[in-house]
């Protein structure tokens, strides 16, 4: 593996770009595993490598939830399940509403969940999130009394 | 730098109380959670009665392999102006991995790991801890983190490797009690041996948080009330150094204003004894 020499930065030592390469392929062997379903790197404990994997996902589920919290409404018992069984070979890339809109999606295509009402709600709270609109950052009027309609049909069962 | 006091983690949740609460001296706000120039009101009033305000990264990843991100690093020092601080502080992790360096795609942790304790890793710390004192117009000071895993082929203890950042740095050390008390129940650290090679004057403030044991593992949740083994590593660090500032961290599951204060008084109570002693 040949790369382009290039200049050191005024201050840093001169083998340092060889550590840092050694270093980013260690961390990417180690966050694969963890993010991305790659294969547990040598050394490593598995039982401590799950148990960080699952750390990293509960993590992730809740911060979505929190930044887009209408799918988790939907979903309710089954986000979790459904947002870990996503999560365990797709990694983050981006921010976690695009990782909201993705996971959204990832669901309809994969025809979850079976019920068509909540499909449905899903299906429209993915078109108002990734469709241009005039006042971003506000759930659309008729989404938020979907949901907030299910919730209350929830609560009463 | 200077005097801190006890101070609290500032999270929306809990402005009210922490506005109500007698003898808070300062706090720390998540750096990231916040947009320059549009503060939230209650921070600006706390900031307007004078108390101290400390932005406390999580995303640099300076542990990480590649060069800190400037704008990040920009962010965080503008930050540190409009609050007037007298410090910023972030974390020895990494957040991502994967980009340029491995030719492979970005890869984001959403949380902290832990760096290997070796030479290399220790380099490249050093170097983007320059990096970031270069852009930042405040002292620096980074934190110990709580992990599950453990690097094989480690070169260094744990205190050996933040001593030789100091060293070669001159960064200052933000102690998490409670991050000590996990690695000492999921790697089988000891937080004595730790605080015996680390730098006592170096230390700028000093964090403590709650969580919980599970299958003999320490959760650091910052969601469950702070425990005496944590209090035991405080009393333990104070025995040692009078900390600038202790700062108590409370991240979710919020506890009434009373409990916060409890927590609070927990913590003086251990400074107070040391210092009688």
């Amino acid at each position: 593996m040949s790369e382009p020499p290039r200049r050191v930065p005024h201050g840093e030592e001169p083998d340092i770009d060889a550590a840092r390469r050694r270093l980013a392929h260690a961390q990417t062997e180690l966050l694969s595993a963890l993010v991305a379903g790659g294969p547990t790197p040598d050394g490593f404990d598995p039982g401590r490598l799950l148990v960080q994997r699952r750390a990293l996902v509960a993590k992730r589920a809740d911060v979505v939830s929190k930044v887009a919290p209408e799918p988790a409404d939907i979903l309710a018992g089954d986000f979790r399940d459904l947002f870990f069984d996503y999560a365990r070979t797709r990694p983050m890339t981006d921010s976690y509403r695009r990782d909201a809109t993705d996971f959204v999606r990832h669901l309809l295509d994969a025809g979850r969940p079976r019920d068509a009402e909540r499909r449905e709600l899903l299906t429209a709270w993915w078109e108002e999130r990734t469709t241009p609109r005039p006042a971003p950052g506000r759930t659309p009027v008729r989404l938020g009394r979907l949901v907030s309609a299910l919730r209350t049909s929830r609560a009463a069962r | 730098m200077g005097h801190l006091g006890t101070g609290i983690g500032w999270r929306p949740e809990i402005a009210d109380d922490i506005a109500r609460l007698p003898d808070v001296d300062w706090v720390e706000v998540v750096a990231e959670n916040l947009c320059p120039g549009r503060l939230p009101d209650p921070l600006e009033r706390l900031l307007a009665r004078g108390t101290t305000v400390v932005p406390h990264g999580v995303s640099l990843g300076l542990g990480g392999a590649e060069r800190p991100d400037p704008a990040g690093l920009v962010a965080l020092a503008e930050l540190a102006e409009e609050l007037d601080a007298p410090l910023v502080s972030e974390h020895i992790a990494f957040v991502r991995a994967g980009g340029p360096l491995t030719a492979s795609p970005r890869l984001e942790a959403g949380h902290l790991l832990p760096v290997p304790r070796t030479r290399d890793a220790l380099d490249v710390l050093c170097a983007n801890v320059r990096i970031a004192q270069q852009v930042l117009p405040v002292p620096l000071a980074l934190e110990n983190i709580a992990a599950y895993l453990t690097w094989p082929g480690e070169e260094l203890t744990e205190g050996r490797f933040l001593a030789e950042l100091v060293e070669r740095t001159g960064v200052r050390l933000l102690v998490d009690v409670a991050n000590l008390h996990t690695n000492h129940v999921n790697r089988g650290e000891d937080p004595a041996a730790f605080l015996d090679e680390v730098p006592a004057w170096a230390i700028a403030y000093v964090h403590v948080a709650g969580g919980f044991e599970k299958d003999g593992l320490w959760h650091d949740s910052h969601a469950h009330p702070v425990t005496r083994p944590v209090l035991d590593v405080l009393a333990e660090l104070c025995s040692r150094v009078t900390p600038p500032g202790v700062l108590l961290e409370r991240d979710d599951d919020f506890p009434e204003a009373g409990g916060l204060a409890a927590e609070l008084t927990a913590i003086r109570g251990v400074l107070h004894e040391a210092h009688r002693v």
